[in-house]
C-alpha cells in the first residue's frame, strides 16, 4: 500500500514537472500560436480543400474530421515533444540515472497531453460549429465527448511508442511531424479510408483515430452507444498495444542509449 | 561587387551543404509536400472531377513544399546564426549581412524548388495526373515569378524572426492559413471576400495564380497583370526589410542583445 502511494506521489510530480517545464508552448504567444492559430488554419484549410472539391453540401464531413484530428497535436506532438526536450534540455541523462519507476514516468507524459488533447478538440469543435454551422442538436453529446477522450488517450498510446524514439534520436520532433501528417492521409479524417490501397487499409485500421473518428462521426449523427461500442473497443485497443508497444522499446532503448552514450548526444 | 558575389556564394555553398546533412530540410522538401500531395489528390481526384482539380492536386503540394523551405529555411537565416554560436562572427565580417543573408535564401530556394520532383512523382505515378494545357513559357516565367516573391519573403522574414522571436511562432501556427490565403491547393475565389481581399496583399497569391493559369485552358489568363501585381509587392516587402535590417543591425552592434539566446 505503502509503494503504491510512493509510485502515485511520483506519478503526480513527474506529471506536474513534464507539464512545468516542458510545455514549450505554455507561453501566451505559443498557446495563440499553436493552440488556437493552428487549428483554425487546419480546419479551414481542409474545409476549403473539400468545399472545393466536392461541394459546400460536404464541409461538416471535413470540419468534423480536422477537428478530432486536433487530438494527434497533443498526442503525438505533445508526448514526443516532453521526451525530445529532456533531451535538449540535458535533463535526459539525469532522468535516466533516476530509480524512478520507469512505467510510471513513462506513463505519466501522457496525463497532460490528454488533457490538452480534449481542449484542443473542444476548440476546433467550437470553431466548427461558429464557422461551418455544425449542428450538434441530434447528436448523442455525451457520446462523442466520450469519443473525444477516447480518441485523445489513443493517440497519446500512439505517441508514447514514437516518443521512445528520443532516447536515441536527436531530432526525434520530426517523427512528431510525419506521424501527424500521416495521421491525416490513412485515418478517414478527410477521405474514406476505403479509397486507399488494400496495404494502407490494414495500416488505417492498425493506428488510433480510424475507428474513433468514425465512431465521433456516427454520435455526431445520433448514433448511441451500442451501435458504436465496438468501434471505440477497438480503438482503444489499438492505443493501448502502441502504449505498451512504446514503453517495451523505451526499456529496450533506454539501455541502448546507455551503453552508446546516446542520451547525451545533442 | 565581386567581392559581394564571392561571400555571397559562399553562403550558398555552406547553406546548401547544411541542408543535404539536415533531416529538417528533407521533412520540409521531400515528406510534407507528398503528405499533402497526397490528401491533396486523393480529395480533388475523385471519379469525374475535372481536370483544373487534379493540376491543384499536382502542383499543390510542390508549392507548400516550397513556401515551407522559404519562410522555415529562408527566414531562420540569423536566428540558425545565433543558434550555432556564429552570429558575432557575421556581424564582424566587414561584408553586409543581406548579402550573407542573400546566399543562405538562394540555398534555401535550391531545396524549395526540389519539393515539385516527389509530388509530380506521386501525382503521375500514383494518380495518373498530368498537366493538361501546359504553357511552359507561362509556366516558366510564373515560377520565377514565385520564386522571386518567396525570395523577397524570406529576406523580409530574415530580420523579423531574429528581432521578435514570438513572430516565427505565429507564422508557424498561422502556416496553412497562407495555404489557404495564397490558394496553393484551390484557388482564392471559393473564400469569403473579405479574405480575397487579405489575400490580394500577399505577392505569392498572384504568382500562384499565374502558375495555375499557365497549366490550364479555361479560365482568365491576365498574366501581365498578376506578374506586375506580384513583383510590385514583392518590391514592397523588399522596401520593410530595408529599415529592419537595420534595425537588426542597431541591436546587434549598439546594445548587443542580439546574440542571447
Amino acid at each position: 500500500m505503502k509503494r503504491l502511494a510512493l509510485e502515485g506521489a511520483v506519478f503526480a510530480r513527474s506529471t506536474y514537472l513534464q507539464y512545468v517545464a516542458l510545455f514549450q508552448w505554455a507561453t501566451p504567444q505559443g498557446y495563440v500560436a499553436y493552440k488556437v492559430l493552428l487549428p483554425i488554419t487546419q480546419i479551414l484549410f481542409f474545409v476549403e480543400l473539400g468545399v472545393y472539391a466536392t461541394g459546400r453540401q460536404n464541409a461538416l464531413y471535413f470540419a468534423l474530421g480536422n477537428a478530432l484530428q486536433l487530438t494527434a497535436n497533443a498526442g503525438i506532438f505533445g508526448v514526443i515533444a516532453t521526451v525530445a526536450n529532456e533531451r535538449q534540455y540535458g535533463t535526459l541523462p539525469i532522468l535516466l540515472a533516476s530509480p524512478a519507476n520507469r512505467l510510471v514516468t513513462f506513463f505519466s507524459r501522457t496525463v497532460v497531453n490528454v488533457i490538452d488533447g480534449i481542449a484542443t478538440v473542444i476548440v476546433g469543435l467550437a470553431i466548427t460549429v461558429l464557422l461551418f454551422g455544425l449542428n450538434l442538436q441530434h447528436a448523442n453529446l455525451l457520446l462523442l465527448a466520450l469519443c473525444v477522450v477516447v480518441i485523445s488517450l489513443t493517440t497519446a498510446g500512439l505517441g508514447l511508442m514514437f516518443g521512445s524514439i528520443g532516447l536515441v534520436m536527436r531530432d526525434a520532433i520530426i517523427i512528431a511531424n510525419i506521424v501527424y501528417y500521416a495521421l491525416l492521409i490513412v485515418c478517414g479524417i478527410n477521405f474514406p479510408v476505403s479509397r486507399l490501397p488494400g496495404a494502407l487499409q490494414l495500416v488505417s485500421y492498425g493506428l488510433p483515430l480510424t475507428r474513433g473518428v468514425q465512431a465521433a462521426r456516427d454520435a455526431a449523427a445520433g448514433a448511441s452507444l451500442g451501435q458504436v461500442g465496438g468501434l471505440l473497443a477497438g480503438e482503444l485497443l489499438v492505443g493501448l498495444t502502441w502504449a505498451l508497444g512504446g514503453y517495451l522499446l523505451f526499456r529496450l532503448l533506454e539501455n541502448w542509449a546507455r551503453r552508446g552514450g546516446l542520451q547525451e548526444a545533442y | 561587387m565581386r567581392s559581394l558575389a564571392r561571400a555571397a556564394f559562399s553562403a550558398f555553398r555552406v547553406s546548401v551543404r547544411l541542408r543535404f546533412i539536415s533531416p529538417w530540410s528533407y521533412l520540409n522538401w521531400l515528406v510534407f509536400p507528398v503528405m499533402f500531395a497526397a490528401v491533396g489528390l486523393y480529395v480533388l481526384s475523385r471519379p469525374g472531377a475535372a481536370s483544373s482539380h487534379i493540376v491543384y492536386g499536382l502542383l499543390g503540394g510542390g508549392l507548400i513544399g516550397y513556401w515551407s523551405v522559404a519562410y522555415l529555411d529562408g527566414g531562420n537565416g540569423i536566428q540558425d546564426e545565433r543558434w550555432s554560436g556564429t552570429l558575432e562572427q557575421i556581424f564582424a565580417t566587414p561584408t553586409p549581412l543581406w548579402v550573407i543573408v542573400l546566399g543562405k535564401i538562394c540555398g534555401g530556394l535550391l531545396f524549395g524548388l526540389l519539393a515539385f520532383l516527389p509530388t509530380a512523382a506521386l501525382a503521375y505515378f500514383g494518380f495518373h495526373a498530368v498537366l493538361p494545357g501546359l504553357d511552359a513559357g507561362r509556366f516558366a516565367i510564373s515560377l520565377g515569378v514565385l520564386t522571386l516573391s518567396f525570395f523577397c519573403i524570406a529576406l523580409t522574414l530574415t530580420p523579423l524572426f531574429a528581432l521578435w522571436r514570438w513572430v516565427f511562432s505565429m507564422l508557424n501556427g498561422f502556416e496553412l492559413g497562407v495555404y489557404v490565403l495564397s490558394g496553393f491547393m484551390f484557388p482564392v475565389a471559393v473564400l469569403a471576400p473579405w479574405a480575397q481581399g487579405v489575400a490580394g496583399a500577399l505577392s505569392p497569391t498572384w504568382a500562384v495564380r499565374a502558375l495555375y493559369a499557365s497549366t490550364l485552358t479555361e479560365g482568365p489568363h491576365d498574366f501581365a497583370a498578376w506578374w506586375l501585381a506580384a513583383v510590385g509587392l514583392s518590391l514592397a516587402y523588399l522596401g520593410g526589410a530595408y529599415f529592419l535590417y537595420a534595425l537588426v543591425g542597431q541591436r546587434a552592434r549598439i546594445s548587443g542583445q542580439l546574440a542571447l539566446v
